[in-house]
């Protein structure tokens, strides 16, 4: 069975007056891939952003509408950002490691969380590793930094980094996008591995990507969710014109 | 926002080929029929010797939709449009051979056209033609009212082949003589019965690239 792991009702949000989504009402998935497609400055990168508040570090950011992760409203007061992020974990198009050894950037989430016993913090570096598909390549250099790793390893370590402080949701933008084939290939056959424990959101703008490795797609365009469905009914016959002349290249 | 594709011209590239298959097989119906109808020889031989151009077509498209998957990867109506026409060709391909076998056996038949002409062979033949002239409409123009109209006339002529067979068995147990002759007619006859099977199979195709509804084995169960 199904379970809606987050469900958005009529959500807007405004750069400095300027409305950047509009009206967004949604239903995602738990543990399946839903993908967000769409062309430049559609929104899907900033609705991905709103799911964990990522937005609320840029100025002039206004919302209406809700948000709900398991029911409850991600932009009430109440809510602690930083145990919301750790719940809902981002992972970036350009990776990002830290200047620091491949173990340290793993062990960095648990660390600031408060976790110092060395043995769990070994156990937790290994989890997260090999649940990112690179345990094999790294275990024998731990201590070398980072920085050294290939873009593709260096993406997937950004992947263990954010598996590390154990979330539910992992949100995506456009992780492949700066990857040889085979790095996309490798992070792709993850992502699809990663759905049997993780709720995963990704924005891509790889067309075949979204086809190959998601469940749902969500079309947006102008701020505007134009349709969601079953990826596969996206990719064979969607409901929307604007839908078919996008993922068919006649426009965007 | 129209954006013009690379991939556009491949499939108006399709789309002619098709077309064109679609009318030269038609053609090769038309004189199927006029051949049995008038024991044209010639013209039977025509149809016999033509199979090979339809063949050539039937493999060149093959090929040009192996490039399209292979290079563009179609999506949506690009997607069904290509698993579509795989199938048209495949159906087309097959309606010439069945054109041709009909060809084949024209001549044993000359000595006996009172006989095609009583049980309706020549009828049949004329709703054949007929049918597919709607077949080459839809397959033109995708409107799918050609489809419907397709669909009521493979359900008569079906029946009529039924009847035209019920006919020949009766002839066939009355009068021992004629049994080589009733063989070639209810072949015949069962080519034509294929011929019209085929023509739903392609209404249901483009139906399917129109609607994106796959619509085979729902109808005339």
């Amino acid at each position: 069975m199904t379970v809606d792991k987050i469900k958005t009702e009529n959500f807007s949000l405004f750069y400095s007056g300027k409305m950047a989504l509009n009206n967004i009402s949604i239903t995602i998935p738990e543990k399946k891939v839903t993908a967000f497609i769409g062309p430049s400055g559609c929104g899907k990168s900033t609705f991905l952003r709103s799911l964990n508040r990522m937005n609320d570090l840029i100025e002039g950011v206004k919302i209406e509408g809700k948000v709900m992760i398991d029911n409850i409203d991600i932009y009430d007061k109440n809510i602690d950002v930083v145990n919301l992020r750790k719940k809902v974990g981002m992972v970036f198009q350009k990776s990002n490691p830290f200047a620091k050894s491949v173990y340290e950037n793993v062990a960095y989430g648990p660390r600031i969380n408060g976790l110092s016993n060395k043995n769990q913090l070994d156990e937790i570096v290994e989890n997260a590793l090999k649940n990112a598909a690179i345990w094999d390549e790294v275990k024998d250099r731990l201590g070398d930094s980072a920085l050294g790793l290939s873009g593709g390893q260096q993406q997937r370590l950004c992947i263990a980094r954010t598996l590390a402080v154990n979330p539910e949701i992992v949100l995506m933008d456009e992780p492949a996008s700066a990857l040889d084939p085979l790095s996309t290939a490798k992070i792709e056959e993850l992502i699809v591995q990663l759905k049997e424990h993780y709720t995963i959101v990704i924005v891509t703008h790889n067309m075949q990507q979204a086809a190959r490795i998601s469940d749902q797609t969500a079309f947006f365009y102008l701020g505007l969710l134009i349709e969601y469905d079953k990826t596969r009914k996206i990719f064979t016959n969607p409901d929307k014109k604007q839908t078919e002349d996008y993922i068919t290249g006649r426009f965007g | 926002m129209e954006n013009y594709r690379i991939f556009d011209s491949e499939l108006e590239k399709l789309s002619h080929k098709v077309i064109q298959m679609c009318s030269q097989v038609n053609q090769q119906l038309v004189d199927v029929v006029i051949a049995l109808q008038t024991t044209d020889l010639a013209l039977a031989k025509k149809v016999i010797n033509n199979d090979e151009y339809i063949n050539n077509l039937d493999v060149k498209i093959d090929k040009l939709c192996q490039k399209i998957f292979a290079l563009q990867q179609p999506v949506a109506s690009d997607l069904r449009y290509i698993l579509s026409v795989l199938k048209i060709n495949n159906d087309l391909e097959r309606i010439g051979d069945h054109a041709v076998n009909i060809a084949k056996r024209i001549e044993p038949l000359s000595d006996y056209t009172d006989l095609v002409e009583e049980l309706g062979i020549d009828l049949l033949g004329d709703k054949i033609t007929e049918l597919f002239s709607d077949v080459l409409e839809v397959v033109k123009t995708h409107d799918l009212t050609y489809a419907e109209k397709i669909y009521v006339k493979v359900t008569g002529i079906k029946e009529e082949c039924k009847k035209i067979t019920g006919k020949i068995l009766g002839e066939m147990m009355h009068q021992s003589e004629v049994v080589v002759v009733a063989a070639n007619v209810l072949i015949i006859i069962n080519l034509f019965e294929r011929i019209a099977s085929y023509s739903t199979n392609l209404a249901e195709s483009i139906t399917f690239v129109v609607e994106g509804e796959i619509v085979k084995h729902r109808r005339h169960k």
